[in-house]
């Protein structure tokens, strides 16, 4: 039921506000995370071209993977392995238990492994009276304190020493010091008797090596080296899409997950393991088991939407970077597959409506997809579960007011000044509140009666002599409706460096219908604009946006949308941002340092960290002498394209809560301004920060 | 042997927490073992399988400390516990990688890996002249004894001490695996 599914969301999203120290441990952990790994990969030789290497390697994979799968499962078994072939969940839960009753097996050692919770297997293997014991440390507090994992790398980061020393207290009957190093002398003391007697060994693998038949198993504790070794009895428990052909690949995945995860260059313990080794000179046979799961995983790999999922290699860097992932949490934002990359998981491995419980907390900024090491463009598969979704589940009436983002601007534009007043009025923000579901505390820009497109159309074409370029122009919603003047701006900078420059008949982005997931609406919004700029790139015209996710879309959205359509892609080459292309202009002119002795604070736009950065906006405020330094925490502003618009829990608030660190950070920076490009960044950081806000087009216009 | 490749091994392998010591030949990296053997107050200490001559150096070494000493071959009826009451555990590395500061362990018997991941502590030693620069570099050797061993095989890389943040975040070592770890480079 899709109100319940919201009351719930509300209610956890209600939860995870209030406790701010999970929050701030949670932070922190992903802080970490995110760091570490950008520090790890920028002394990489190549940086981040790793990720192209690592996509490759599971693309080629992927679509050898039936033959793979073979050759793996064959060369397994002549190295003495059994292998399993599991359809889906219930096969390989059926599977483990035979070879539990076989062995008749009391106690079942496992080392963490998602797949293993993906089926749920703990349960019905204490149905059957066998002890399982989770062997990896942060899984044991989890286990011992009956929930689930807060975070996919940190599974107990919520937990403090005190709460984790209590646990351990009523698990050994000793008194414990509420002492990190107390603690895991315990442990160690506790679990090693566990490793010596346990009948069955249970591991996931993060690969399955076609070539030779080895699994790969990474842990940093060294408990799936005990698990694998000991016991007679070793099973692994493999998603099919982990096989990869050679030993290289293996590599390049044995490092970039624990380097994405968390900075780390090699995994402490990573056993490659084939067959099943004799342990001393006994020769009692000594069984390895190796599951091999579909559970889904072929479906998924034939449709289009999804089969980038399988890329995953489940490092976590996702979690680490996710704006709201980071405030709530892995028990709101995921099922058992938690995160970002949960989402698309979690729909086709334990059904849509479960992976749409958490969908609404993805904000679509994007940044999923840019930390992702196999490149994996998540955004667009969360935004097809939420379309999916909502073909039983109707859109709750905000994200349609949302999604209407146009319509209504052009409805203010046109009521303007009496739409403004209404912005303004406390009576008619509450009623817009209650009847539209947008925050009433939010600030909205007011909207201009002129739209950019009448003051081009009226003032006719450019007169520009001997023109070096031709510029079809892309406004945007913002730029058309709320503030012309800034785009017209743009219009004669990029006039004043010998271009002409065209607006033609365009609708806005429509990056909301990805937001929210109308996969239709985007596709429609997608080929109306292709086809009006299509023949203007055609003609040479070079297209340039003035808005962050307006360019985010031309450039890698649209294409996608249309099936690689030749005038898509014709579009994406000759889409550029607005300060990209006067970066190009500028090359050959002298600027006059106009902003000398000016210090700015640069908030990157999410939707613009794929295009550069923001690179070309910081050149150019620097070629002018000024100051200008990136503060970032590294994640969103909160914002989310209009997210931070909606009331409450989800949407102003959560909003809220996910900025305050940038927010900080810009007070603490002794800047006399924020620079951004993005409209509705700029709305929040205003808000958020006191600080002055201005697009770098503004400041150019301060330098004569 | 590049010299820089065993200055960068060390970099890395010590900012793991792990300790390096180079050596010149057999006869001294059993020393330092035993002064390890010493510090660590080993009643009991488990090998990994040595060719001749650093065995018979270490096996010798063990005996003038009066350590008790659990050898291949080992006896299964005593395992894995004979290897668990030992203190320290040392054995061989088949090669180092400097990048990641990693010995990698070549294994057809389980028993080998659990001396390296049972006692508290752990000694490896490799030939610096099997030191490589990169991970990559490590593909033609895994692959040549996978294929050596047709049947079951195990190759661990092992890059300092068994650590864990999952309390707080805080690094700490020890928790399932050695707390120590040394690497012996014999040129």
């Amino acid at each position: 039921m899709a109100d319940g599914r919201y009351t719930r969301l509300y209610r956890k999203i209600d939860r995870a506000l209030r406790q701010t120290p999970q929050r701030a441990a949670l932070y922190r952990a992903m802080l970490r995370g995110r760091e570490s790994r950008n520090r790890a990969v920028a002394a990489l030789p190549g940086g981040e071209a790793f990720r192209h290497e690592v996509r490759a390697i599971k693309l080629r994979c992927l679509d050898a993977q039936d033959s793979l799968v073979d050759r793996f499962a064959a060369k397994a078994r002549e190295r003495g392995a059994t292998v399993f072939l599991a359809e889906d969940a219930a096969a390989a839960i059926r599977y483990v238990l035979q070879v539990a009753a076989a062995c008749g097996a009391k106690t079942v050692a496992k080392s963490k492994s998602l797949t293993s919770e993906e089926i749920e297997i703990n349960a019905p293997l204490e149905s059957a009276g066998m002890e399982v014991i989770e062997t990896d440390l942060g899984e044991l507090i989890i286990q011992k304190a009956h929930e689930k994992p807060f975070h996919l790398v940190f599974p107990a980061v919520h937990k403090t020493v005190a709460e984790v020393a209590e646990i351990f207290r009523r698990e050994t009957g000793e008194e414990i010091p509420a002492d990190v190093d107390a603690i895991m002398k315990v442990v160690r003391r506790y679990m090693r008797p566990i490793f010596l007697k346990a009948d069955i060994g249970m591991t996931g693998a993060n690969a399955g090596i076609a070539e030779n038949g080895a699994i790969v198993i990474e842990t940093n504790e060294g408990n799936a080296r005990l698990v694998s070794s000991i016991p007679d009895v070793h099973i692994c428990i493999m998603g099919r899409e982990k096989v990869v052909e050679t030993v290289e690949d293996a590599l390049q995945m044995m490092m970039a997950h624990p380097l994405s995860a968390v900075g780390q260059p090699l995994t402490t313990y990573v056993t490659m393991m084939a067959g099943r080794s004799p342990l001393g000179d006994g020769d009692e046979p000594r069984q390895s088991h190796l599951i091999i799961l579909d559970n889904g995983r072929t479906r998924m790999r034939k449709d289009p939407l999804f089969q980038d999922a399988l890329c995953c290699i489940r490092c976590g860097a996702c979690m680490n970077i996710c704006p709201t992932y980071g405030v709530v949490g892995g028990h709101a934002f995921g099922y058992i597959y938690p995160g970002p990359i949960g989402i698309p998981w979690t729909a086709e491995v334990h059904g849509l409506e479960k992976a749409a419980d958490f969908a609404p907390l993805c904000i679509s900024c994007g940044l999923c997809k840019e930390i992702c090491p196999a490149e994996i463009d998540i955004p667009m598969m969360i935004a097809a579960v939420k379309d999916r979704d909502a073909e039983t589940h109707p859109q709750p009436w905000v994200n349609r007011v949302m999604m209407a983002a146009e319509p209504f601007a052009r409805f203010a534009s046109a009521t303007a000044p009496v739409s403004n007043w209404m912005l303004r009025n406390r009576a008619a923000r509450w009623m817009m509140e209650k009847i539209l579901g947008i925050d009433r505390r939010r600030t909205l820009p007011p909207f201009s009666r002129q739209t950019l497109a009448r003051n081009m159309a009226r003032r006719g074409p450019s007169t520009v002599r001997n023109p070096r370029h031709r510029v079809a122009f892309f406004a945007d919603l913002f730029a058309n409706y709320n503030a012309p003047n800034l785009g017209m701006a743009a219009v004669r900078t990029l006039e004043a460096l010998g271009c002409v420059v065209v607006m033609p008949r365009q609708l806005g982005c429509g990056y909301q219908y990805i937001a929210y997931g109308d996969l239709k609406a985007a596709r429609r919004v997608a080929e109306e604009n292709i086809r009006r700029l299509a023949p203007y790139v055609a003609e040479g015209y070079d297209v340039v946006a003035i808005e962050p996710t307006a360019t985010h879309c031309l450039r890698l959205c649209y294409a996608k949308l249309l099936d690689h359509g030749k005038e898509a892609e014709a579009v994406a080459a000759k889409t550029f941002e607005l300060f990209e292309y006067l970066g190009m202009l500028e090359q050959s002119v002298e600027v006059p340092p106009a902003l000398r002795g000016r210090r700015f604070g640069f908030h990157i736009s999410c939707h613009q960290r794929p295009l550069g950065g923001g690179r070309h906006a910081i050149e150019c405020l620097r070629r002018r002498g000024a100051e200008v330094e990136v503060i970032e925490t590294g994640t969103c502003c909160g914002m989310g394209g209009t997210f931070g618009l909606k009331a409450g829990l989800l949407g102003y608030d959560l909003s809220q809560a996910v900025g305050e660190p940038l927010f900080d950070a810009f007070r603490q920076a002794a800047v006399e301004a924020i620079v951004t490009e993005s409209s509705v960044c700029t709305i929040q950081l205003q808000e958020g920060t006191g600080l002055p806000v201005r697009h770098p087009l503004e400041l150019l216009k301060d330098s004569p | 042997m590049d010299e820089s490749v065993l200055t960068h091994f060390k970099q890395r392998y010590e900012s793991l927490a792990g300790v390096v010591h180079v050596v010149s030949e057999e006869e001294e990296a059993a020393a330092v073992v035993a002064s390890l053997l010493g510090q660590a107050k080993a009643r009991r200490v488990a090998l990994g399988q040595f060719p001749e001559p650093l065995r018979q150096a270490l096996a010798e070494r063990c005996a003038a400390l009066g350590s008790e000493v659990v050898q291949p071959p080992y006896a299964s009826a005593d395992l894995p516990g004979a290897i668990d009451a030992a203190q320290v555990g040392v054995s061989p590395a088949e090669f180092a990688i400097a990048e990641t500061g990693t010995l990698v362990e070549f294994a057809t018997d389980d028993a080998l890996r659990l001396v390296s991941t049972l006692p508290r502590v752990h000694v490896g030693l490799f030939r610096a002249a099997d030191l490589v620069p990169t991970l990559r570099d490590a593909a033609g050797r895994v692959r040549a004894f996978f294929e050596q061993h047709p049947k079951h095989a195990t190759v661990t890389f092992i890059s300092g001490p068994s650590r864990t943040g999952d309390i707080q975040m805080r690094l700490t070592l020890g928790v399932h695996g050695p707390e120590t770890t040394h690497a012996v480079a014999i040129r």
